[in-house]
């Protein structure tokens, strides 16, 4: 059985007092709680303050590139896809830079979990807006406000084929714990928004701003059902944040549809040396 | 274009050796397109100036080709379509009466003017209806039959009508079995004996069929093959699994690499191996999509930002195709570093026979060598202690004699690293300090030192060594300067050639040392800037005054060499 000590790498640097702090600890209990230890969970980290969790959060890992981190974790997937693969990611790295991957991951089902740290600013570069920035925000790359609207998360994976799409708020880690466990569980494409506020940077979507405006769906809500998912997304519109998996479904994910993994891992398989059969095509 | 590709087959089949070559617009359908082979008893890989067979299935071919033909040329045509002008062999086959009498869509033209090509040289037309009943097998019965019909009728029109044709195409005695391949399936199969077992893609004119012929395979030799939604993904989806432990290769052109070259950067600093197959084809940006180029080179030596090592390679016909790509995964295994096979389009579309032997024997020697790759816990203890550190974290990026690090397959219990873009400690965490920096650099700098050392081949030599003219070239242009040096040998004029496949990094003694003052030497490249001539300067300090350059679109051919010199 491991222990938070054990995923516990360097101090973490991040500002006191900001959301990512919460987010750390979450992850790491979900993984202590799942039964996973560092060496049997594969980490891509994004770039962002949200990726500087790869020094301080132990195990296999890719400290990749800006927006990069989904298409990493596919190719772990597809090479040993016994593994747990998880993908900490930031707002602008995985809806701006990366969200070509993020639309094509969802259809693919990777079988992946992204945990994407949504603060609304780009904290790292110093506090220029990110896609989930309300419209109007100020910041130093929009002093004006940002003309753009917010991106929606989760509509933008639901409508794309995401098998898992969660929200929660840094402010409430043991929600936090629990999406994150329910999306490593989900076998398929999971991702959770969590809700993020930055100290430093983003005056506007603070810890009050987030507590007056989320709250946890109900018992009774129907996950399963897309439009009921659909329109409990679109709420995010109105800044209203509804909590919890606001969509699930089961879809068989990219890797069990391969006949070629049915038994082995990738990483597992014997070398192949039945050449004769492939140069019949060029004789 | 698949009807040239059967004639390559059925005279390979016959003991003959094939090169060929198509020529067709970016276009789905239509357009002029052209299918060349160059059929001879020994082996080759350039193409004739002059045209022996020309089949015209409509008049544009004839117009556009009747200037490589002479006295002696056989032109196939159908004289109720267009009438031919001039001294040839004039061959007319009734393509429309055959269509119409047997009922068969145009596309049925290719079949029958392939059964009158065969009766033309005089080969006998089994080994077509062989191939036919192979290829329309899953079809059906009546397919093989309606195509054999038509393979038949075209055959027996010109045996009819011209009794004493050729007989060139006459079936050997002995057979050595041939594989007719292009550049892109050598590579594909390269990959596949290299035990490579992903391969990613976005589909890229000219490098396409690696795609589509190792998508085919999958479910025979187990390989995953990805077709992702940009080349981003493409590249960083195969470092994903290489990290995973498996053996990678992702393969696209020009503007395809130009969008993984962030990731060719983060293969660099993180040392994670891979392959990456270019196929060059004219640009800049979209270029001349199915057209030939060696444009590329300075862009792939150079690309990624920032100061890391890479390989970069470079074939000259199908053979070496297979060898370098072998290569290429041993060295990005044992280097951990991006290794970059360079094709253009005539190497990778073009076909050429490549003796079945050749093959065997390298699938027969080839050593799958991963360098330290460690898979065990047991050969993980022995890495594990360095003094200096107080850490007992796995040392992904321990400092080392050869510059070179064991590199753990993740999964291995007890022990975890992180494959980090940023710069960073033996152990794989973020480092600014001054003296990790440095050592990291320096480190990664000593895989190049080592490989020059270890694997780095200097070029081929071929022609006479006392010549006082001396080519110099790399890549798909090898066959038409190999024969260019025959033709003038023949006249009198002795050459030589070296041919560079391991392009970057170049060891600079021993390559300087190989040019001499009194010597003229003479650049052959397929661009406008003389590419490789300019790095044999910058990496070397030698420089090559007399250039053979051709950047049309169109491969350089033995005529031009000769005419050049």
């Amino acid at each position: 059985m491991s222990t938070i000590q054990d995923f516990s790498g360097y101090n973490p640097t991040w500002c006191p007092g900001c959301g990512d702090w919460g987010i750390g600890i979450a992850i790491k209990q979900a993984f202590v709680q799942l039964g996973l230890d560092p060496s049997s969970v594969a980490v891509v980290f994004g770039i962002g303050c949200s990726g500087n969790m790869n020094d301080f959060l132990n195990a296999y890992a890719i400290h990749s590139l800006h927006g990069r981190a989904i298409p990493n974790a596919i190719g772990i997937k597809l090479a040993n896809h016994k593994m747990p693969v998880v993908a900490i990611v930031g707002d602008g790295d995985c809806y701006g830079e990366g969200g070509n991957h993020l639309i094509h991951a969802c259809r693919g089902n990777h079988d992946i979990t992204v945990i994407v740290h949504d603060n609304g600013v780009y904290g790292l570069t110093t506090g220029q807006v990110a896609p989930t920035a309300s419209k109007g925000f100020k910041s130093k790359s929009t002093p004006s406000g940002i003309i753009e609207i917010p991106i929606n998360p989760l509509s933008l994976i639901i409508t794309n084929g995401a098998t898992f799409a969660a929200q929660s708020f840094a402010g409430d880690v043991n929600h936090v714990v629990a999406m994150i466990k329910a999306g490593i569980e989900h076998k398929g494409f999971s991702l959770i928004n969590i809700l993020q506020p930055c100290v430093t940077f983003n005056k506007v979507n603070t810890y009050q701003y987030y507590l007056q405006r989320v709250y946890k769906l109900s018992e009774d809500y129907k996950k399963t059902d897309l439009k009921t998912a659909l329109l409990k997304s679109l709420e995010m519109n109105e800044e209203k944040f509804p909590l919890g998996i606001v969509y699930e479904t089961d879809r068989p994910s990219y890797t069990d549809q391969m006949p070629q993994l049915e038994k082995k891992t990738l990483v597992e398989k014997e070398r192949f040396s039945d050449f004769e059969t492939l140069m019949k095509d060029f004789m | 274009m698949t009807t040239g590709l059967v004639f390559s087959k059925i005279a390979t089949r016959l003991g003959y050796h094939i090169f060929d070559y198509i020529e067709y617009p970016s276009l789905i359908r239509g357009g002029h397109n052209t299918y060349e082979v160059h059929v001879a008893n020994f082996e080759i890989d350039h193409l004739k100036p002059t045209i022996d067979v020309l089949v015209c299935l409509n008049k544009e071919t004839f117009d556009k080709h009747s200037h490589r033909l002479t006295k002696d040329s056989v032109v196939v045509y159908d004289e109720e379509d267009f009438k031919v002008e001039g001294d040839y062999k004039k061959v007319s086959v009734p393509f429309k009466k055959i269509l119409s009498d047997l009922k068969g869509q145009n596309v049925m033209k290719n079949t029958i003017a392939l059964g009158a090509s065969l009766a033309v040289v005089g080969a006998e037309i089994d080994e077509l209806l062989k191939v036919i009943k192979e290829q329309f097998a899953k079809k059906g019965e009546s397919i093989v039959a309606i195509n054999k019909q038509f393979a038949q009728a075209g055959f027996d029109q010109v045996k009819k009508n011209y009794p004493q044709l050729n007989k060139w195409l006459i079936k050997k005695d002995k057979v050595e079995p041939g594989l007719v391949l292009s550049g892109n399936e050598a590579f594909s199969l390269g990959t596949v004996i290299s035990d490579c077992r992903f391969y990613c893609a976005y589909p890229m004119t000219p490098s396409s069929s690696v795609l589509t012929v190792l998508a085919s395979w999958q479910n025979k030799n187990n390989m995953v093959v990805r077709h992702a939604e940009d080349e981003i993904s493409v590249i960083n989806t195969a470092l994903g699994a290489s990290f995973a432990g498996v053996r990678s290769t992702v393969g696209t052109s020009g503007g395809g690499f130009a969008l993984m070259v962030e990731a060719v950067s983060l293969a660099g600093i993180t040392e994670i191996p891979i392959v990456v197959f270019l196929a060059q084809r004219p640009g800049p940006a979209t270029g001349m999509p199915t057209w030939t180029e060696q444009g590329d080179l300075l862009f792939t030596v150079h690309s990624g930002h920032g100061e890391f090592p890479k390989i970069v390679l470079a074939p000259g016909d199908q053979e070496e195709m297979i060898k370098l790509t072998g290569k290429a995964f041993n060295l990005a295994d044992v280097y951990q570093l991006p290794v970059i096979v360079m094709s253009d389009m005539y190497l990778s579309e073009g076909h050429k026979s490549v003796s079945k032997k050749f093959v065997d024997d390298f699938i027969k020697n080839y050593k799958v060598n991963r360098g330290k790759l460690l898979k065990e816990i047991s050969n993980v203890k022995s890495q594990m202690s360095n003094p200096k550190l107080k850490s007992e974290n796995f040392l992904r990026y321990k400092i080392t004699e050869d510059g070179v690090s064991p590199r753990l397959i993740p999964g291995v219990p007890g022990y975890f690293y992180q494959a980090n873009s940023y710069e960073h400690v033996e152990d794989g965490h973020t480092t600014e300090d001054t003296k990790y920096r440095k050592d990291q650099v320096d480190k990664r700098a000593k895989k190049w030192a080592t490989y020059l050392k270890q694997d780095f081949k200097l070029p081929e030599f071929y022609g006479d060594k006392q010549a006082k003219v001396i080519f110099v070239s790399w890549g798909s242009n090898k066959g038409a300067i190999l024969e260019a040096q025959k033709q003038l040998n023949d006249k009198g004029t002795k050459t030589g050639f070296w041919h560079f496949t391991h392009l970057y990094p170049l060891e600079r003694e021993k390559v300087a040392n190989l040019f001499k003052k009194e010597i003229k030497y003479v650049l052959v490249e397929n661009n406008s800037w003389g590419q490789f001539g300019k790095l044999l300067a910058m990496e070397v300090g030698i420089e090559i005054e007399n250039k053979i350059l051709k950047y049309d679109g169109r491969p350089i051919t033995t005529e031009e060499i000769i005419k050049q010199l």
